[in-house]
């Protein structure tokens, strides 16, 4: 179980730092939002996962967040990436790419390496 | 440094929580709120919109926790709410507290300040780099001449520099008196002549200036001199232009060329150093035990080695030059173990004492503790009912006895702290000056660590203790059994053998106690020999100078004993070598009975010799046993004669035929003239640390002549006051003259054993530990014992026992418990004591009374610790008390 959970918190917390790139500031609802729209619905984010995570990139100071108001006039906790983060991005996403590329390669039938 | 910045992030996460957390809220009610403004948007009606976000989202409070944990360290938070926790309880049983705090600090400061003490003085005593290296030389003729007669030849002493290849270096030196001469003024300093190599062997330099160069110790070169810090700063007010300048001293100019570190003072307090400048023929001579010697053994060398590497140079001497050398052997001994043999069995016993105290404070501390955690099983049982987990109730009790030893060992600093500057200031520093080490004493970090950890392992273990113990309960029958049971079932049976062990411990360390306290008095005692009332004592020196013929030695000292005679007031005075109770050994020597002379050397007898003038006796008041006394009429000029201590006499003419007989100092070729045995005299002891009274000689200072003396004079009163008027008398007869150590005999004794009071009285400060101790344990398994057995108590006087047989069953067990640890401390105290009487001078053996009287006394104070709890189970209510069933 433990396992499993990492790998997700860890795919999670590439996820946040991926949305905040693209969108720029936003609250945790929005990021919720986005992860669940741009998975196809695949993936539910629900409370019990997002804020610890969010709470955990803060922390680590990859992202920083500020209270402001919402489109529909919401008071809201706005997340925004830092330049740490931004690194932090780029290296895991690099890393992420490679993994899957590895298990890409061992998962595609029949071919041998030549 | 990512993982470091976020572990402080939670740190900080962890304080300030009320903020967080209503951000926190704030947070996912506004989260929540935009999840349903969009399911409204997408249509659903209010209340659906708000059940399926609720859905989607999962709980809230389960989030919070997550979250709270992520944002702060857990552990810390438990850690702190345990602190708080465990400061409530222990400030809401403020008795248990204070007992065991105070249990806990007097064991651990009594050990720390012993512990200081003892090592300050064993085994830093000076401080000179690689001490451990630094060994004492000597030669022993083969009779015992004590500590104070470590000497060697001079030839021999470069004959073992150049033969045993172990040492360093070898450094001879020797006292003296020095009189410094100021503007007219002659004041005595202490001084010593010592070998080019002397600051170079200790290993210490001048702190300004420079030490000696080898030219300086031929004779004629040798005027220039070393100070001490002190000597520095009393007389030259710390003039650091003082190297170059001039001194005078016996009459002679002598140029300070350098100033000893503060500190700095072997071989005993010395106010400076000159060269020891020997003749030639001085040099070379084998025949007189001149010097004292110091050596540095080579880096690496043991003392195994080095007794080897001296005993074949000195075998060889033996040999060699049978004449002077036979029989001489060569001594090798630590420097620093040299000081403390008379007292380190004392120290041990104090040490020892030490740790049965910390013993004691221990086994009275897991008493409370366990009674605690019987009184604890119910709270214990609900805790575990309501879900505590066995680690978090673990820890909860692991913090509050760490809690608890904490405060104990912030308190046991303190004590530590004072009592090793009372123990520095119990003895006057005019007596202190001569224990090297003694400024050394401070609190021993290695000791207080050592302490503090056990103290922190005594509480863990407790902590866990008392869980693994809970544990075993199960909550439902706790729950509905809480507070019954016998007084002692098996579970009590621990604390019952802590208490036996706790009156043993008490019984044992009072028994040692009285001992201790018993020889020192015996100590007092010791010198009953001869009276030291009213007698005022000085030392004085005739420098060698000034006085190079007998005859003026015998004359200073005529119109000297003459001079005090005619003061108002003083009914006798003296001359004598040694007096009783300087803490100096008297000095030894070989003895021919004329008609029994040994056939070998070695196996003449041995006696002290003193040499006296005629009054010696009547100052004392030292009884005559048979013949006479010498007279001023025994000088020089008439034939030789001796008195012999009783002693003596009965070892050598066990018929009583002394009287007349001749005796003469050194073996059977020595050439000493024949003295003839005129009288008896009552023995005296020289020093406490003497087990028997050794067989003495004495010879009259007129037939016999000697530089350094001991002046004492007999008054009608106040001695003290006599001071200056013989200071002023001897100043009439030479100006020259200094008198040192000017005081009263009386003084001298107290001094000499101040050391063993301060024994006894910590012994004895000990002792009333211990017994405070076992009291507050036997208090303790009683009360608590009474307390669980309200309920059966109840029941029994509702059946109709008389209140004086629930006393009975109180007193009883009080009664049973002293008497098992009587019954095992009373032959253990005999044991100990049989140890200590064989390494304690002036410890005999127990005293049976002694023994009954502690036994008594513990019983007593265990009944007195009985009879409160006796009463509260005399006055159970059976009423109230059933009511609890």
């Amino acid at each position: 179980m433990a396992q499993k959970k990492d790998v997700w918190q860890g795919t999670l917390a590439l996820m946040v730092l991926k949305t905040l790139d693209t969108l720029g500031p936003l609250h945790g609802y929005g990021i919720a939002r986005r992860i669940e729209q741009t998975s196809g619905d695949l993936l539910a984010v629900n409370y019990g996962t997002l804020y610890p995570a969010l709470l955990k990139l803060e922390q680590e100071g990859y992202i920083s967040s500020e209270w402001g108001v919402s489109d529909n006039n919401r008071k809201a906790k706005y997340y925004k990436l830092t330049r740490a983060g931004k690194k932090q991005l780029e290296r895991e996403a690099r890393e992420w790419e490679q993994t899957t590329n590895i298990l890409a390669r061992f998962l595609s039938p029949g071919e041998e390496p030549s | 440094m990512r993982g470091l910045r976020a572990w402080l992030l939670r740190l900080v996460g962890s304080f300030g929580k009320e903020r967080r957390e209503q951000d926190l809220a704030e947070e996912l009610r506004s989260h929540l709120q935009m999840h349903i403004d969009d399911n409204l948007r997408s249509g659903m009606s209010a209340q659906e919109a708000r059940r399926q976000a609720l859905l989607k989202l999962g709980g809230i409070e389960p989030t919070k926790e997550i979250y709270r944990e992520r944002r702060g360290l857990p552990l810390l938070e438990t850690v702190l709410q345990d602190l708080r926790y465990a400061t409530r309880t222990l400030r809401k049983n403020p008795g248990f507290t204070i007992i065991a705090v105070l249990t806990l600090a007097l064991g651990i400061g009594a050990n720390t300040a012993i512990f200081s003490m003892v090592n300050a003085l064993l085994l830093r005593p000076y401080n000179f780099p690689e001490l451990d290296r630094l060994v004492r030389v000597w030669e022993n003729r083969g009779i015992d001449e004590g500590a104070d007669a470590r000497f060697i030849a001079p030839q021999d002493a470069a004959d073992l520099q150049s033969g045993a290849p172990v040492f360093d270096a070898l450094t001879t030196y020797k006292c003296g008196d020095f009189n410094l001469n100021t503007e007219g003024n002659v004041q005595p300093v202490l001084g010593c002549h010592v070998s080019a190599n002397f600051f170079d062997v200790l290993g210490v330099s001048p702190a300004l200036g420079r030490a000696f160069s080898a030219p300086e110790e031929e004779p004629g070169a040798d005027q220039v001199a070393v100070v001490s810090n002190g000597f520095w700063q009393r007389r030259f007010a710390g003039d650091a232009a003082l190297p170059g300048k001039v001194i005078q001293m016996n009459g002679k100019k002598y140029t300070v060329v350098g100033i000893m570190p503060r500190g700095f003072d072997y071989p005993v307090p010395m106010e400076l150093w000159v060269p020891l400048a020997l003749s030639p023929a001085e040099k070379t001579d084998r025949a007189k035990l001149s010097l004292e010697s110091l050596g540095r053994l080579k880096p690496g060398i043991n003392l195994a080695q080095a007794r080897s590497a001296v005993d074949s140079v000195s075998r060889r001497l033996q040999q060699e030059y049978p004449a002077t050398n036979a029989n001489r052997r060569t001594e090798v001994l630590q420097l620093r173990k040299e000081l403390y043999l008379y007292t380190l069995p004392l120290f041990l016993l104090l040490q020892a004492a030490a740790v049965f105290v910390l013993l004691l404070a221990c086994a009275n501390l897991a008493n409370l503790l366990f009674a605690r955690i019987f009184g604890r099983q119910k709270e214990i049982a609900v805790r575990t009912a309501l879900g505590a987990g066995r680690w978090r109730l673990a820890r909860l009790f692991v913090t509050e006895t760490l809690l608890l030893s904490c405060i104990a060992e912030v308190v046991a600093v303190a004590v530590s702290f004072w009592s090793v500057k009372v123990l520095r200031t119990s003895i006057a520093p005019s007596w202190t000056m001569w224990v090297p080490g003694w400024d050394g004493i401070h609190v021993d970090r290695i000791v207080l660590a050592f302490t503090v950890l056990l103290i922190a392992v005594v509480g863990l273990l407790f902590g866990f203790g008392t869980v693994l113990h809970s544990s075993q309960a199960q909550p439902y029958t706790t729950l509905k059994e809480a507070g019954r049971g016998p007084m002692l079932g098996s579970k009590g049976r621990l604390r019952s053998a802590l208490v036996v062990a706790q009156v043993m411990f008490a019984l044992v360390l009072l028994v040692c106690a009285g001992l201790t306290t018993q020889a020192f008095l015996r100590l007092v005692d010791v010198y009953q020999g001869f009276q030291a009332a009213n007698v005022l004592r000085t030392e004085i020196r005739l420098p060698e100078k000034s006085y190079p013929e007998n005859s003026q030695i015998a004359s200073f000292y005529d119109r000297m004993l003459r001079g005090s005679a005619s003061l108002p007031g003083a009914s006798a005075a003296a001359l004598v070598t040694n007096s009783p109770a300087s803490n100096v050994d008297n000095e030894a020597t070989f003895f021919t009975i004329n008609g029994r002379a040994t056939a070998k050397a070695s196996e003449a007898p041995s006696a002290d010799l003193q040499i006296s003038s005629a009054d010696y006796f009547s100052v004392l008041r030292i009884p005559l046993v048979a013949g006479r006394t010498y007279t001023f009429a025994d000088n020089a000029n008439a034939a030789r004669v001796a008195v012999i201590s009783r002693s003596m006499a009965a070892r050598y003419w066990p018929n009583g035929d002394e009287l007349g007989q001749q005796i003469k100092l050194g073996a059977f070729d020595s050439t000493e003239p024949w003295m003839t045995i005129v009288g008896v005299v009552e023995d005296v002891r020289q020093n406490w640390w003497n087990p028997t009274n050794r067989p003495t000689i004495y010879e009259p200072i007129f037939q016999a002549h000697q530089r350094s003396m001991v002046f004492l004079m007999r008054v009608a009163s106040n001695p003290e006051g006599y001071a200056s008027a013989v200071r002023d008398m001897v100043r009439g007869i030479d100006d020259q003259i200094a008198l040192t150590g000017v005081g009263t005999l009386e003084k001298e004794i107290t001094d000499s054993i101040a050391i063993i009071r301060i024994m006894g009285v910590l012994m004895a400060l000990f002792g009333c530990v211990a017994l405070a101790l076992s009291s507050v344990g036997v208090y303790g398994v009683l009360a608590e014992g009474v307390a669980r057995r309200i309920p059966e108590i109840g029941v029994r006087l509702a059946l109709g026992a008389e209140p004086r047989d629930v006393m009975k069953l109180v007193f009883g067990q009080a009664l049973k418990l002293t008497g098992i640890g009587l019954a095992i401390g009373v032959p253990i105290a005999f044991a100990v004591n049989r140890a200590i009487s064989g390494l304690i001078f002036g410890i005999v053996s127990i005293n049976l009374l002694l023994l009954a009287g502690f036994t008594l006394l513990l019983l007593l104070v265990a009944l007195a610790a009985a009879y409160i709890p006796a009463r509260r189970a005399m006055r159970v209510d059976p009423m109230v008390a059933l009511r609890y069933e």
